[in-house]
């Protein structure tokens, strides 16, 4: 596998199994980061995390140490967190502001835009010195969408549009509901971190199968779920009590794939007719104010649960979030959630969305902590070498065409999404860089 | 006056005794899982909460480890005794060690005082040990001979680290 023919790599995906070594190789997974993350249109930040000139947040895009700032003519560059000189990190805050952003070793001072702007001691400079090819290396191609920042390490591959387009509905979905058509990242965020492969958190956004089992410590003795959106008096039925098993309702979920390894599930039921508080009332109120009543209703018609941006974002539309997957090893994963704000929206409900993600997605949550439980249960399992595949075949011919939507689309208890996501990875994979 | 000074001061030590007593039985309960009990000791309007950032100033602004209000309290701990959780099968073992604590606000119109202390706590499960450490504040109102947590705030020195799943209150 070391050299990553496509020959090898097409044999680790079939129809409806995929074999263990694809969460398990350390050597297929230093081919991910250069073949998936080393090129694929990669989520970087939204661009409420800098809203001022020399405001910057620092992250890993892959293994790639990267600084997102904005310049000084309001755009946002994506730079390589690295000093061109001797190679250190070169910011080392989470998040800030600058004029420079300076090494801590020898002192050279990178402008925002990335470009060297100083160097102490300058005529200590060889005399082929040339500062402007000693600029922070920057993400070749950057694109954004309402807010959100995009960004591939690789100059060449399918364009921004061609990557984000049949997700763009998705993420108007959030977005048109804050009155003001715009969001706020900036209510901190939730860190958790597990010992298992990053694909086991990426499938595990769209997989609506595992719920009634992964989650019944969640689920009271009539089947039903915690009360998790501000106004709701009562969480979905998820499991029918009285014969124990999935609830008819989580049953007729359906999921949805475009391409990419893009995807989503449709909605929970929950009693919308019923959902009110006074934070929830105030802020139907605003925003039929600034949209008018019939588009207030429509956008309030819930419609999404999660949305997949493979291969490392999602949105949740439920406990509204943006969740980000960071590969660390073959066996080590972190996570990143970040609250919502609708802005516009009445503080307490803005509030009440902030608290409730706690309670769902933070590392000491009801229902984060049983999947990462799972997760961590599912790397130790594929070390198992007497069995190598692992099956995932639910609903395999049954995907139909979704005209409303120009998706394929299955049931949200099958695994379609996650052969729509292992076709995106072969893809990437058996193409050398 | 020397009299007077010393019996401030011994009244002063039997205040500072009760909170450590009540302090350090808080604990126990959370390390002898008697999560129903470890509930009791909250005021109806108490609330347990541990910051995700240093120095964070408001639960409802950012994001939290924890903050719970009675009703998660109760919800977390009706999930805590659900057979069928798994990021306690096993259950986790703990110990508490609770110390350095100082009486930072007292409010006798109120019958509340707020007292902090620095812990650590010994998480052992699955084959793995993990340590949490921080600072504690718990601001208490008089309840009879006793006190009703108003709210416990958990610093952790590392809350803005990433955190494996955290099933247990700290």
């Amino acid at each position: 596998m070391r050299n990553g023919h496509a020959d090898d790599i097409a044999t680790l995906v079939e129809p409806g199994r995929v074999h263990r070594r694809v969460y398990t190789d350390p050597d297929l997974f230093e081919l991910e980061m250069e073949r998936i993350f080393g090129r694929a249109w990669l989520y970087v930040g939204h661009s409420s995390q800098v809203p001022q000139p020399g405001d910057y947040i620092t992250i890993d895009l892959g293994r790639q140490p990267v600084i997102m700032v904005r310049h000084r003519d309001g755009s946002i560059k994506v730079l390589l967190n690295r000093c061109t000189h001797r190679g250190a990190k070169v910011v080392n805050e989470r998040k800030g502001h600058a004029q420079r952003l300076t090494c801590c070793y020898h002192g050279w001072a990178f402008d925002t835009d990335g470009k060297l702007a100083t160097v102490p001691v300058p005529e200590g400079c060889g005399e082929g010195f040339d500062k402007d090819a000693l600029g922070l290396a920057r993400a070749p191609r950057v694109g954004q969408y309402r807010g959100f920042v995009f960004a591939s390490l690789a100059e060449k591959g399918p364009s921004f549009e061609d990557h984000i387009g049949p997700m763009k509905r998705n993420i108007d979905d959030l977005v048109d509901r804050a009155p003001d058509g715009e969001l706020a990242l900036d209510a901190g965020m939730h860190r958790y971190v597990y010992n298992g492969n990053w694909k086991l958190q990426v499938e595990n956004v769209l997989d609506s199968y595992h719920v009634p089992f992964g989650h019944a410590s969640t689920v009271n003795k009539q089947g039903v779920q915690f009360a998790r959106r501000e106004g709701d008096r009562k969480g979905a039925t998820v499991v029918e009590a009285e014969k124990k098993q999935t609830a008819a309702s989580w049953k007729d979920r359906k999921s949805f794939t475009v391409g990419n390894g893009h995807g989503w599930t449709s909605n929970t039921a929950l009693d919308d007719g019923k959902r009110s508080s006074p934070a929830f009332d105030e802020y139907k109120r605003v925003l039929a104010e600034k949209v008018g009543a019939e588009r207030a209703a429509e956008i309030l018609t819930p419609r999404l649960h999660n949305s997949l941006i493979y291969p490392n974002m999602s949105i949740m539309g439920l406990n509204i979030h943006v969740r980000v997957i960071k590969p660390i090893a073959v066996d080590r994963t972190e996570v990143n959630i970040f609250p919502i704000r609708l802005v516009g929206a009445p503080a307490a409900m803005n509030f009440g969305n902030i608290r409730l993600l706690n309670v769902t997605h933070s590392a000491a949550s009801f229902v984060q902590t049983d999947d990462l439980e799972s997760f961590a249960r599912a790397q130790k399992g594929l070390a198992s070498r007497l069995t190598d595949w692992i099956d995932i075949s639910r609903g395999l011919g049954a995907e139909e065409p979704d005209r409303a939507t120009n998706a394929t689309r299955g049931l949200a208890t099958h695994e379609m999404v996650v052969r729509a996501q292992y076709k995106a990875w072969v893809g990437y994979m058996s193409e050398a860089a | 006056m020397a009299l007077a000074a010393s019996t401030r001061a011994s009244v002063a030590a039997s205040i500072r005794a009760e909170f450590e007593g009540f302090i350090i039985r808080e604990a126990l309960l959370l390390d002898e899982r008697r999560f129903r009990d470890w509930m009791a000791l909250f005021a109806d309007d108490g609330t347990y909460w541990v910051p995700a950032v240093p120095d964070q100033k408001s639960p409802f602004e950012e994001a939290s480890l924890f903050y719970d209000d009675r009703e998660l309290m109760r919800t977390r701990i009706e999930r805590l005794e659900h057979p069928r959780i798994h990021v306690q099968t096993p259950p986790s073992r703990t110990a508490h060690v609770v110390g350095n604590l100082v009486v930072e606000e007292t409010d006798q119109a109120k019958g509340e005082y707020v007292v902090g202390s620095t812990f650590i706590m010994v998480e052992y499960r699955d084959d793995a040990q993990r340590l949490f450490a921080g600072r504690q504040r718990h601001r208490l109102r008089r309840h009879g001979d006793t006190f009703r947590i108003v709210q416990k705030r958990v610093d952790l020195i590392n809350c803005d680290g990433a955190f494996e799943a955290m099933a247990v209150p700290i």
